[in-house]
């Protein structure tokens, strides 16, 4: 009995070692053979069941609006500077500083729209139902909206400047 | 030697010594026999341990289990792979399309 006993666990060791390591290997292996190159939208034509010649025009809009976000990083970023040195100097909230708050919540405003305009853009390139997937997870991951039409987007750790 | 000698016969029946019964002999004698008759309790369980161990050593079954294990692990993980290479794919745009100085 304890050989017969021994034979069997032995076996379903086996098979569990086999299978997760199988596991294990593919997944790997895929995850090194699927790894996209910075910027590469394939991840979108297959996400969102995209042909060729909409890709392409999702691809020129992406190329376009990546130019115009630099730009708006930019300027963020000196806004962002201006509030820190009317900040700087001051033990309370001077009107400057209140100024250049404006200012920067006026920029980020401007530049929110742009990006939501660019998502709407992106969209309606895209079949009409997986157009309102895609916007709608855009939205969630952006703006924290709970639309609940599926978020096929996950909400990344943001960063300050564009790669 | 005649062996229809009673006297012969009465005289070699009386040497013959008869050994003592240890004691308890009969009352023992009876529980071997029930323990015999007895069916065994772990007998199925043993039997099917038996016939799975025989099964496993069985070299077309374990070629055919193994294959199939590694088969789909190997495809399980592939489909991990990709949703994983997918996930930061999808993340790595949304940094680049709304870095967090835009939110």
């Amino acid at each position: 009995m304890n050989r017969s006993l021994a034979i069997v666990l032995g076996a379903l060791a086996l098979g569990v070692a086999l299978f997760s390591g199988s596991y294990l290997v593919g997944q790997r292996l895929c995850q090194v053979c699927v790894t996209q190159s910075p910027g590469s939208l394939d991840w979108m034509r297959k996400e969102f069941h995209l042909n060729a010649a909409e890709m392409g025009r999702i691809q020129k809009l992406h190329a376009a609006y990546l130019s115009q976000c630099n730009l708006m990083c930019r300027m963020v970023a000196v806004k962002k500077q201006e509030v820190a040195a009317a900040l700087n100097s001051a033990t309370n909230v001077s009107p400057v500083a209140e100024q250049k708050l404006a200012e920067l919540a006026a920029c980020r405003a401007q530049c929110q729209s742009r990006m939501l305009q660019y998502f709407v853009e992106v969209s309606q390139i895209m079949p009409p139902a997986e157009g309102r997937r895609y916007l709608a997870g855009m939205q969630n991951a952006v703006l924290g909206f709970r639309e609940g039409t599926g978020q096929p987007v996950s909400e990344p750790a943001g960063h300050e400047r564009h790669p | 030697m005649n062996p229809d000698d009673a006297k012969l016969s009465a005289l070699l029946r009386a040497s013959r010594a008869e050994p003592a019964l240890p004691p308890r002999f009969q009352e023992n004698v009876w529980r071997r026999i029930e323990d015999a008759e007895a069916p065994a309790p772990s007998t199925s369980r043993l039997s099917w341990l038996e016939a799975m161990a025989a099964l496993v050593l069985r070299p077309r079954f374990a070629l055919a289990t193994a294959t199939v294990l590694v088969v789909a692990g190997a495809l399980l993980g592939v489909h991990a792979g990709d949703l994983a290479a997918n996930r930061a794919a999808q993340a790595q745009y949304l940094t680049t399309v709304a870095p967090a100085a835009l939110r």
